[in-house]
């Protein structure tokens, strides 16, 4: 069927000018179309629709952003505004045929034309920050840092360039004392104060749109609703007693949709009334409410955004050893919701380690841990490094278990690792520590989970039934065993040759049993093995009874 | 189960839960002014009673979360008072008092029958009124100050709101199926009653809250509560209260009677009736058609006609899932996007 055909197929629908083959024009619901059927020749293509002369104030998904052709050569002159059917990516033309996609694109302009009241609302309010973006006034773009999004706060404000940074005053960013050529990138700025609102109930909240813009009656309606109550009480108790010190004020909105979480920010005008509220001010100082240009940035909204377990944000991770083994997990730490680390290595980047370190090139002849604080806080503001170039030792240890929330051993060494083994069980150290370490080859790896209140410990390892020593008995490469007893499995000092593939898939093993470990699925002590084909529980005996650190054998 | 998350939606999108602190405000200050200036007028008419003897006592449907959404906010706060009824009898007097007390430019205060109301306006348009039902305490009993200003038709009739309040507290609270179905017989009968002017043509609250609690049928399945099956079950029973005679010209009429489960016992629909036989016919025409459509959407196979028959019961702010066959194509062929 030709385009023109499937159109007249629906009743609701009269075509217009035919401009060509694929392009016409018609009325539905008494408005103007233009419509461009998909290209027969791409597959990929969809169809387009085009709202054509046409005010049409305040509905979702018309875009504001309008073409005017004046000198019509192909297409009369007019307004054009596009028509948005589909959710980006959301359907692969690919595999529709080309009628498929005109009737698709039909049934779903007719739906979005027949939308009540509520849906337009819903629509309106999952594009909320596009169109108040389009909105907004000034060319100051406004970077949101939130700690929380349920409770009134005051926001610290600083300035860079045309950036305005708002930050939850609980909340230290990295880079906020950053100097560049000797001035600080970031000014504290005071004349105006800033609040965040939270708001609790949406329900008729909209974004500005063309034929409607925020006037102080919207913040009325927000702050002091008439039939909904928008924010909680304890927000409105909050607000009656803030006293801001700034004539205008800054104001940023929290508000979670059902499919959105967003934060918009706005500047109130106000009359000069010394000594109000932030409530009075809102009610009766208001002169003008001018919407700006916002993003939120704080990390647990981006994390959020991945769908990252929020509670790993407050622990702080101690982690020991930065060689190749400890640049990916921690590189992977800060992606997966952690954003405080303590980083144990003496060592420097070699021009050896450059292709198996997570940062390539960077920090050669550098401190390792030093190089990875540079590194890792540029990812994100609110991640917070802090790097000791030097060797752990039991002292350090002893007092580092004071403020740690979780224990990660990087390092190969057995010695190190038995030696820290001892310390913990002999203090009962009762959050989770791992050790995560590679046998040489590059083909197996090995984490073990240890909670020191349970039986089971890392010298379990090393220790037969009989209570013997013995060398590590996790190992799976015998081929390559040690003659004389020194055991060198893999990572820090050594230089075994592997690449990455083993590092990426212990990580990943290392990420996901962290994930159990926070949801309380790791009831026992664990030894996790690493093979080519298979990630999953040791078959080895473990724990040991006849240990000498944990088990019957113990001082 | 079908149009579970419609329902849910629709409920989240209906319901009021509470006050919010600009109606507790004028509340508040409305309560106040009460107590500050009631005692001064009725002692100006040798009628002497304490500050502290004044009762307000939340009511309605704020009391038990029974609130929607609608053009105007109607709150019900009862104000009782010791006095004498023997000594005054004429109701329309102590209800003028009342209204001098809270008579100022911010309120428009004016005495309808049954209470005294006092509205709020915001550019030209009332936003909300309080409907302060005035009682007097004598002895052990409670009566509720009847008629309107200029009214012969005016009386003390014996009651117990507080009675009343804990009946129905006792039925919903807690019951959080009832509730919403109450929610949407109340927005249904919004809905349908839309274009009424006249007071006593539209079924009253109290009615239709009394009716939902003695027909709820409560539905549930391993997936959770069925609303939709609920409501068509209580809606269905309503119907099925209704009673026929036939009127002079040998026409059936419709009829339907609940008494208030306390003092003064009478049937709340009363007014209904009496304004005229019509009314009555036209409430039980309009439920006839909201079952039909919730029988039909019960049903019906498919969840998109089902939503449909709903809307037509529910108006417009309940909404109709998609087709199946356009959500099952647009399903198989959707992409998951990744950045
Ligand atoms: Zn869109
Ligand atoms: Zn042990």
């Amino acid at each position: 069927m030709t385009a023109k055909e499937i159109l007249e197929s629906y009743d609701e629908i009269t075509i217009g000018e035919q401009l060509c083959e694929d392009t016409l024009f018609f009325t539905l619901f008494e408005k103007q179309f233009l419509f461009i059927a998909p290209s027969r020749d791409d597959l990929s293509s969809g169809a387009e629709i085009y709202l054509y002369n046409d005010s049409f104030l305040d509905y979702p998904h018309i875009l504001l952003r309008e073409t005017n052709i004046t000198e019509g050569k192909v297409l009369p002159k007019g307004t054009y505004r596009w028509v948005c059917l589909f959710e980006q990516d959301s359907i692969v033309n690919s595999i529709l045929s080309y009628d498929e996609k005109i009737y698709d694109c039909i049934d779903r302009l007719i739906e979005l034309l027949n939308m009540s009241s509520v849906e337009k609302e819903r629509e309106f309010q999952k594009e909320f920050l596009y169109y108040w973006n389009s909105e907004s006034i000034g060319d100051n773009s406004f970077q949101i840092y939130l700690d929380q999004d349920d409770q009134v706060a005051e926001m610290d404000v600083y300035f860079s360039k045309s950036i305005v940074r708002l930050t939850d005053s609980r909340i230290a960013l990295s880079d906020i004392e950053e100097t560049v050529k000797g001035e600080r990138r970031w000014m504290h700025h005071i004349e105006k104060d800033a609040f965040f609102i939270p708001i609790k109930d949406c329900r008729g909240v909209l974004p500005p749109h063309r034929g409607y813009k925020w006037t102080a009656k919207d913040l009325h309606e927000i702050i002091y609703g008439k039939q909904i109550e928008h924010i909680s009480d304890e927000s409105f108790e909050k607000i009656k007693t803030l006293i801001p010190k700034t004539q205008d004020v800054l104001l940023v909105f929290g508000m979670r949709t059902e499919t959105t979480n967003i934060a918009f920010a706005l500047n109130m005008k106000c009359k000069n009334r010394v000594g109000h509220s932030l409530l009075e001010k809102i009610l009766t100082d208001i002169t003008a409410v001018e919407p700006m240009f916002t993003k939120r940035k704080d990390y647990s909204y981006l994390s959020e955004q991945i769908g990252n377990d929020i509670g790993a944000k407050r622990k702080k991770v101690l982690l020991v050893g930065a060689g190749s083994l400890g640049s990916y997990v921690a590189l992977e730490l800060v992606k997966n919701g952690f954003t405080y680390l303590k980083i144990y290595d003496d060592d420097t980047l070699t021009e050896e380690n450059t292709l198996r370190w997570a940062y390539e090139g960077y920090g050669i002849g550098a401190s390792k841990t030093q190089t990875l604080k540079i590194m890792l806080e540029w990812l994100h503001p609110q991640i917070l490094i802090d790097s000791c170039n030097k060797k752990l030792d039991t002292e350090s240890l002893t007092e580092e278990l004071k403020d740690t929330d979780i224990i990660i051993f990087t390092i190969g060494n057995s010695d190190a690792q038995l030696k820290f083994n001892k310390v913990l069980n002999q203090q009962v150290f009762t959050k989770p520590v791992l050790y995560v370490w590679l046998e040489e080859g590059g083909l197996y790896s090995h984490i073990l989970f240890v909670d020191y209140r349970k039986p089971g410990c890392f010298e379990c390892l090393y220790t037969d039934t009989s209570g013997e020593k013995v060398n590590n008995r996790a190992r799976k490469n015998t081929d390559l065993a040690a003659e004389n007893g020194m055991i060198r499995n893999g990572c820090g000092g050594t230089r075994a040759a592997y690449g990455t593939s083993i590092l990426l898939k212990t990580t990943a093993a290392l990420l996901d049993t962290l994930h159990e470990i926070d949801r309380n699925k790791l009831t026992k002590n664990t030894l996790i093995d690493i093979t080519p084909t298979r990630v999953g529980a040791s078959d080895i005996i473990f724990p040991m009874e006849a240990c000498n650190c944990c088990g019957n054998n113990a001082e | 189960m079908k149009l579970k998350k419609q329902f849910a939606d629709f409920y989240k999108e209906i319901r009021i839960d509470d006050e919010t602190h600009a109606l507790r405000d004028k509340r508040e200050v409305l309560q106040a002014d009460i107590k500050a200036k009631l005692p001064g007028i009725l002692e100006d008419h040798d009628i002497t009673i304490n500050k502290s003897d004044i009762r307000l006592i939340d009511q309605g449907s704020y009391k038990y979360h029974t609130t929607i959404k609608a053009d105007v906010v109607d709150r019900d706060v009862a104000v009782m008072i010791p006095l004498s009824t023997s000594d005054n009898t004429d109701t329309r007097k102590i209800k003028g008092y009342l209204r001098d007390a809270i008579d100022i430019p911010a309120r428009t205060v004016v005495i309808k029958e049954p209470c005294v109301r006092a509205s709020y306006y915001e550019d030209g348009k009332e936003w909300l009124h309080i409907d302060l039902p005035l009682y007097a305490e004598d002895g052990d009993s409670v009566f509720l100050a009847r008629g309107k200003e200029h009214s012969s038709d005016y009386s003390w009739e014996s009651a117990d709101p507080e009675g009343l309040n804990d009946y129905l507290c006792e039925k919903i609270n807690g019951n959080n199926q009832l509730r919403r179905i109450i929610c949407f017989i109340k927005k249904w009968r919004n809905e349908k009653y839309s274009g009424s002017t006249s007071d006593h043509e539209i079924p009253p609250s109290i009615g239709l809250t009394l009716l939902a609690c003695d027909c709820f049928s409560e539905q549930s399945s391993s997936e959770g509560d069925d609303d939709l099956l609920s409501l068509q079950k209580t809606m269905k029973g309503i119907l099925d209260k209704f009673s026929y005679t036939f009127d002079g010209n040998g026409d059936l009429i419709r009829t339907i009677s609940r008494s208030l489960p306390v003092t003064p016992y009478t049937d709340v629909f009363k007014k209904m009736k009496d304004s005229s036989s019509s009314y009555m016919t036209t409430f039980y025409n309009r439920l006839s058609k909201a079952v039909d459509n919730l029988t039909d959407a019960v049903n019906v196979e498919s969840e998109h006609d089902a939503g449909e028959y709903v809307q037509k019961v529910l108006g417009e702010s309940f909404i109709v899932p998609p087709k199946e066959a356009v959500a099952a194509q647009a399903q198989n062929k959707r992409e998951h996007s990744f950045g």
